[in-house]
């Protein structure tokens, strides 16, 4: 299982060719466009303080930064899981998750986010369901979707992830990699547009970590749209084409993988990109 | 020890015994369902966000949680059709004390199990799509029902044991039968031997299904 993943999977480990070849996609509108997020939780803990972002088509953006400043409660956001004080977030051209304020719940426009997939960093899946029934729940709940037609696509998805043999399995029976590529497999059968990855690989034995960076490096190479926080700098380097810096709740440096990761213009994003490099060294 | 002891007098009266412990299970499983659907409601109103729904709920579990059956049963039995009227046959009545009070024990279970349930896995249930009630159907329900199971049991097997309790108030159970034959044959000693080991035969198959259920429980979550 694992070795024919592996053989399809292998060529892509490689870093993906640029997505932005494609230059009448990367001039038209934002695929992505976050303006002026703030989000507290309380008075005295404040996550983000005007936090701005624009997301090209066929963009991957990563999303560095030290704990706390608000790179996961972005995403979180962005998938209608938090409410919001301030702000506005537009996917498509279409505004789709924006603050009332005072205290008001957050208005979300789900047909748009379903648009979206989130991969989370751990207890994804629904335990008392087998993979395949993972899968097809959402397409045939949500969507109305057949069982057959569902199934047809969760097989042949499996199969792609190198999972094929674990349609019947249960989640208890497979390991922490096996379960992230469910995971995103089980994103991908609602159709994204863009896929958020949070912190996918933060909870994963470290000899597990490969097998899923190793398919979301497969999607990539088919030029889905994603936005990634991550904590693993190589993964960054070899899988970004943008990457973002966030501390203290805004955005520090924004800039192409070499730049923020290799020569970062700010003192704030250099003082991290050392320390983070220095540790794993 | 120098008692002798002569069962034969037991043996010879074990009819009304047989009558006892039938009326017996009735009862519990009576009270049991009322108990595991009751339960199950009160659970979902106490986890509600509207205070108002939630609070009564509450005062209504720490109520039976908090006071003795035995008063329960009998406050049930004494001031209930005084200070509302009504009035049902004492088994009615038995299985309406126990069940409320089973009710009480076993929302907290399901309120429990309800809360195993990661909160990462209703976000996933979000990022999917699914609709609120959805995410309770599909995610929350089936694993919260499982989880609760070993404790619906054991509250079960308590009921049973509890359920000697309505003999105080002439409900014909199985402990009522039992405290009649030992006036009736002067054998106390032999008689509540006899009760006690019915209770257990029937009690003690059932702790180990509860036993054998967490321990494939436990296996599975691994």
């Amino acid at each position: 299982m694992t070795t024919s993943a592996t053989l399809q999977l292998g060529n892509t480990m490689k870093s993906v060719a640029s997505p932005l070849a494609d230059t009448t996609r990367s001039a038209a509108l934002p695929l992505v466009k976050v303006a002026g997020l703030h989000k507290s939780y309380g008075p005295q803990i404040q996550v983000l303080k005007g936090l701005d972002i624009e997301m090209k088509p066929g963009e991957r953006l990563v999303v560095i930064g030290p704990s706390g400043g608000g790179k996961s409660t972005l995403l979180r956001v962005m998938m209608g899981l938090e409410e919001i004080d301030k702000g506005a977030i537009s996917f498509d051209g279409k505004p789709y998750i924006s603050a009332r304020g005072d205290g008001r719940k957050t208005q979300i426009d789900t047909a748009v986010r379903r648009e979206i997939g989130m991969v989370f960093q751990h207890y994804t899946l629904f335990p008392h369901l087998n993979i395949l029934e993972n899968l097809i729940l959402a397409p045939c709940k949500v969507r109305g979707e057949s069982r057959k037609d569902a199934s047809e696509r969760a097989e042949g998805l499996l199969a792609r992830f190198g999972l094929g043999a674990k349609a019947r399995a249960y989640p208890s029976q497979l390991s922490g990699g096996q379960k992230q590529r469910v995971a995103i497999a089980r994103a991908l059968m609602l159709d994204p547009k863009l896929m958020l990855f949070d912190e996918v690989t933060s909870a994963l034995d470290p000899e597990l970590v490969a097998e899923v960076e190793q398919v979301i490096m497969q999607l990539a190479g088919q030029n889905m749209p994603m936005m990634i926080v991550t904590h693993d700098m190589w993964f960054a380097r070899n899988i970004a084409s943008r990457v973002v810096f966030c501390a203290g709740g805004v955005v520090v440096e924004d800039g192409p993988p070499e730049q923020v990761l290799g020569a970062p213009v700010q003192e704030r994003t250099r003082e991290f990109i050392d320390r983070v490099f220095h540790i794993r060294q | 020890m120098d008692y002798t002891f002569d069962f034969h007098a037991i043996g010879q009266n074990m009819g009304p015994l047989i009558d006892g412990l039938v009326m017996t299970i009735q009862l519990t499983i009576a009270a049991n369902l009322v108990g595991v659907t009751l339960g199950f409601v009160i659970a979902l109103l106490a986890l509600s966000r509207w205070a108002a729904v939630r609070t009564p709920v509450m005062l209504f579990v720490e109520f039976f949680r908090c006071t003795p059956a035995i008063v329960q049963i009998i406050w049930i039995f004494y001031c209930v059709p005084i200070l509302f009227d009504v009035y049902f046959d004492s088994l009615t009545m038995g299985v309406i004390a126990l069940g409320l009070n089973l009710a009480a024990f076993n929302a907290e279970a399901y309120r429990a199990a309800i809360q195993t349930v990661p909160r990462e896995q209703l976000d996933a249930g979000i990022a999917l799509g699914l609709s609120p009630i959805q995410r309770i159907a599909y995610i929350v329900l089936p694993v919260a029902v499982r989880a609760s199971v070993p404790v619906l049991i054991t509250n079960g097997i308590g009921s049973f044991q509890q359920s000697a309790l309505v003999a105080l108030v002439g409900v014909q159970d199985l402990m009522y039968a039992g405290k009649f034959l030992a006036t009736e044959t002067y054998r106390p000693i032999e008689t509540f031997t006899v009760i006690a080991l019915i209770y257990l035969a029937v009690s003690f198959p059932v702790s180990q299904l509860v036993e054998y259920l967490e321990r494939r429980r436990g296996a599975a979550s691994h």
